[in-house]
């Protein structure tokens, strides 16, 4: 414990000069860690071969469905589960086999996990308890934590009083207080209501940047993932498919899977061919073809004489009539007013292999009802391109 | 010093592996052990070492060619069947009547109805005789006014009676907390479809109910088939399998042949594990409900008159036996005549002077008892819930065993495995003492199981991540949550003790006699007097274990039972 607590003191964000550069260190780094979890008959791999790094006081989100091993991963961090294969470095330390309660981590659980028999005060000075911390500090730890989750009246409540949301900001303070290096959260607002989820994520943005504590964030939703993480890691089937910041993310998906997983996306099959140096010809299903520049994302590693077109719903154009220059023909099936926007559901390559595309738009646009025919245009710089699988 | 560091933080936590592994110990050594020792032992002659050569069915031959054994075989099996069948008979209407009608006073009835599960049975079985026998109450009036006489109490019919009114709870609870929680929205939808009371009682509310009272019927036959006491005191010439064993033990201390019985009375109660796990398998259902909703409740007044008076009269007939224990303790001398003749304290009086010790062993043993049953049995579902290993169902099936084998076998199997060879016990507090922890840690063992699974895991880690070790979180966090679990079997681990004879009558010795050995001497030797004193303070430690802690938990009393 002593060590533990000079540790604490040795490592503390004050004392380290690193922290001032402008250039972040590496923290956390993952190395092929893979985790298989021991079935009935076969194992599971739960986690397969997953590295990645993290910088100092970055929020990194492990964002993929349920299943693809995100929560694995971040259990792996936490010591729950031992790493089947692989190291976690942390701090330049090995801290593979270390157990849960030396790694000096802080944790929000799904559930918030509080302890339904202590009292809020409790609750939150439980990790200085354990760090044998004298109480005239501890009680200032804690109230300088509770004012900055802003729930300074709580502290003789019993968790069952407080709502969600406040126990939500309780299992935060809990994990602050004892200035861990790390801050581990997992799917920290799933049992929040929509709205409450919006405005909860911007708290814990606030408080993550406040503290300056490096954060794994574990979420389904794409949304919440975009909106506060410095660098995002979509996962699927165990595998990490890209690491990128937010924008990265959603402009420039490498994989089938992570541009149909972040946000909407339309695919259509199409093959390319180079007519000069500045322009190139697709040709549709249905023969159609639409000339572009070069300026395409992915225009490298795929197969150009069977290739599949990725674009934003929000990135495609919709004029009424048909037969325009440089535009595919579609018939709108369908138009779904949403409030915010207006989706349509366009079908294209009527003979050939008809297809839905989606188009979103922030307004109806003039003249075009359900069953019109429309043409839709789309612009070099907002598409990518796959193999087709 | 980096070194130093790199050492603590490489260092496995051993002292849950070493806390479990001592649990699995005890296990093996206090059950697991004497079990096999009873199973071998019945396939051996007296005197014979273990070889294979040596295993005979000579201890099972007197089933085939004692007239003794073949008629206490039967009559055990006719004792288990006629108490399930009466105790349906006056539990499961009971069970509609509270759930589902508005008959008054609910709560009275529950709590009076879970009574006869915590006072021993044989401490009121020998009302029965003062009450329904030759010289009995009952049979004066009825002399006197119809010059007629009831057949002999003595026997089968006493013997039935009085356990179908102590086990008849079982049915009625089980079946009454099914009752309450069936998903309303069925029977309306039968309704509906033009289906009347009675067609929806026999289409779909007992169907629903029928695993949970093949539950109750099984816990009750176990009772009955294994039950010591009431067939001693009431038996008469009635031999059962439980007395039988006792016969051959104190007898002869001829634990082989008590083996073969005891194996005898095993499969009894293993077969009919197995008939209500086809019962239950076939009449599985899973109910998809969502509705917080309760049970219709019908405020029919016809049936709201007849589940009253059937309620009041199954409740007043069950713990007539045991206030006659306590009206009599303060009786002189009352036998042969009507009424009792005098009322004082010298029955008190007297068993403070002679019966002291009985009463402070039962204390001291089943306190004793209770405390390693606890520390153990919270351990075993500590494992049983948390870690995650091969084989899980022996640990469960090992703490549980004691739980279904009749008390009086338990007695046999601590007899055998700590009377001879390396660790011999008897005649030692601490061999009674073992065998009432295993028999009652199954109570603490489901109790803080079911408390433990309701607590979130992430509760436990959030404690190992905010720094605490096993042993902190353990102290800190699971066990204080786990505690009111804890203490309700606890509880009814001490209180059952309290009242234990099965396991007792085999182990007990001169120097450790207890309260419920003494009465039954009492009883044998006709001093009643003194006996129903020694009941009465039995019964009262008994109550007031029960109030306190249901005081301390908030609780109804017929929750304490939930779990069996």
């Amino acid at each position: 414990m002593i060590i533990c607590k000079n540790l604490v003191r040795f490592l503390h964000k004050e004392n380290r000069p690193d922290l001032m550069n402008q250039k972040r260190p590496i923290t956390l780094s993952i190395q092929n860690l893979s985790k298989v979890f021991q079935g009935k008959t076969k194992g599971v791999v739960a986690v397969d071969d997953v590295s990645f790094d993290v910088s100092e006081g970055d929020l990194f989100t492990l964002l993929g469905p349920s299943g693809c091993g995100k929560t694995t991963t971040l259990r792996c961090l936490a010591g729950f589960e031992k790493p089947t294969h692989g190291k976690i470095r942390f701090l330049g330390r090995d801290y593979t086999t270390t157990p849960p309660f030396r790694r000096n981590i802080g944790m929000v659980f799904q559930s918030y996990a509080l302890f339904p028999h202590m009292s809020i005060f409790d609750n939150v000075a439980y990790g200085l308890r354990m760090r044998k911390m004298p109480r005239q500090e501890m009680e200032q730890r804690v109230n300088r934590i509770i004012q900055l989750v802003e729930l300074e009246d709580t502290q003789k409540r019993k968790p069952s009083e407080l709502s969600g949301g406040q126990q939500q900001r309780i299992a935060l303070a809990r994990a602050l207080v004892y200035e861990p290096q790390l801050l581990l959260l997992d799917e920290p607002l799933s049992n929040l209501d929509a709205k409450l989820r919006v405005y909860m994520r911007e708290e814990i943005r606030r408080i993550q940047q406040k503290a300056k504590v490096t954060t794994i964030y574990v979420t389904h939703d794409q949304e919440e993932a975009l909106a506060i993480s410095d660098q995002i890691a979509v996962m699927s089937d165990g595998k990490i498919d890209q690491i990128g910041s937010p924008d990265e993310i959603y402009e420039n998906p490498q994989t089938i899977h992570v541009a149909d997983f972040i946000g909407q996306a339309n695919f259509l099959a199409c093959s390319l061919e180079k007519k000069d140096q500045e322009s190139t010809l697709l040709t549709f299903p249905s023969n159609e073809t639409v000339l572009l520049g070069h300026n395409m994302k992915r225009f490298s590693d795929f197969d150009r004489s069977n290739g599949l077109l990725f674009i934003r719903p929000e990135r495609l154009e919709i004029t009424p009539g048909s037969g325009k220059m440089n535009s595919l023909r579609g018939e709108v099936k369908r138009i779904l007013y949403l409030g915010s926007q207006v989706r349509y559901f366009i079908q294209v390559f009527q003979q050939a292999s008809p297809q839905e595309v989606l188009v979103d738009k922030n307004r109806r646009i003039t003249g075009v009802k359900e069953g019109d025919d429309v043409a839709l245009i789309f612009h070099e710089d907002d598409i990518g391109f796959f193999s087709q699988e | 010093m980096v070194s130093g560091l790199k050492e603590r933080f490489y260092k496995i936590e051993f002292i849950p592996y070493l806390v479990l592994g001592l649990a699995l110990l005890i296990l093996i050594l206090f059950i697991a052990y004497p079990l096999s020792k009873v199973l071998l032992n019945s396939f051996l002659k007296t005197d014979d070492a273990f070889s294979i050569q040596n295993l005979t069915l000579v201890n099972f031959s007197q089933f085939f060619s004692s007239s003794l054994y073949k008629s206490a075989l039967m009559n055990t099996l006719l004792v288990g069947f006629l108490c399930v069948l009466f105790s349906s008979i006056l539990g499961i209407p009971m069970a509609y009547f509270v759930a589902r009608t508005d008959v008054p006073f609910k709560t009275v009835f529950l709590t009076l109805g879970t009574l006869p599960l915590i006072l021993p049975p044989f401490v009121g079985a020998y009302s029965w005789v003062l009450l329904f026998g030759r010289q009995g109450v009952v049979n004066f009036f009825l002399n006197e006014m119809f010059s007629f006489t009831l057949p002999d109490i003595y026997g089968a019919p006493g013997v039935v009676i009085a356990m179908t009114m102590s086990l008849y709870p079982f049915i009625f609870l089980l079946t009454y907390g099914a009752l309450l929680s069936a998903d309303p929205y069925l029977e309306e939808s039968a309704t509906i479809m033009g289906a009347s009371r009675w067609d929806l009682i026999r289409t779909v509310t007992l169907p629903l109910v029928t695993p949970s009272i093949a539950a109750g019927a099984l816990i009750v036959f176990m009772r009955a088939v294994g039950n010591f006491g009431v067939p001693a005191l009431l038996g008469g010439n009635f031999y059962v399998l439980p007395t039988l064993i006792h016969f051959q033990v104190v007898g002869f201390f001829n634990l082989h042949t008590a083996g073969a019985i005891a194996i005898v009375n095993i499969s009894m109660v293993g077969l009919a594990i197995l008939i209500s796990q086809y019962v239950m398998a076939k009449r599985s259902y899973v109910t998809i409900t969502g509705t917080t909703q309760g049970a219709h409740v019908s405020a029919n007044k016809i049936l709201k008159w007849c589940g009253t008076i059937f309620c009041s009269g199954v409740i007043f007939f069950s713990l007539l036996p045991h206030i006659t224990v306590i009206v009599t303790s303060f009786t002189e001398g009352w036998s042969g005549t009507r009424y009792p003749t005098k009322f004082s304290f010298e029955n008190y009086q007297r068993i403070f002077q002679i019966a002291k010790t009985p009463i402070l062993n039962s204390l001291f043993l089943a306190t004793t008892a209770t405390v390693v049953a606890t520390v153990i049995g919270t351990l075993l579902s500590y494992i049983a819930v948390r870690k995650r290993f091969h084989g899980k169902w022996v640990l469960d099936l090992t703490v549980m065993l004691p739980f279904i084998l009749p008390g009086i076998v338990v007695g046999v199997a601590i007899l055998s495995g700590f009377s001879s060879g390396l660790v011999v016990l008897t005649g030692t507090w601490m061999i009674m003492v073992i065998g009432f922890f295993i028999r009652r840690m199954p109570y603490i063992f489901r109790s803080s199981m079911a408390s433990l699974s309701q607590i979130d895991i992430s509760v436990e880690e959030a404690s190992a991540i905010a720094g605490a070790s096993w042993g902190a979180t353990f102290f800190r966090v699971t066990l204080p949550l786990m505690a009111p679990g804890i203490l309700a079997g606890a509880v009814i681990c001490f209180s059952t003790l309290m009242g234990e004879l099965s396991t007792t009558i085999i182990l007990y010795s001169a120097g450790w006699k207890t309260i419920t050995v003494a009465i039954i001497e009492y009883l044998f030797s006709a001093t009643i007097g003194p006996a129903y004193a020694l009941g009465t303070i039995l019964i009262v430690l008994v109550l007031s274990a029960i109030t306190l802690a249901n005081r301390l938990l908030g609780r109804k009393m017929s929750q304490m039972f939930k779990m069996v």
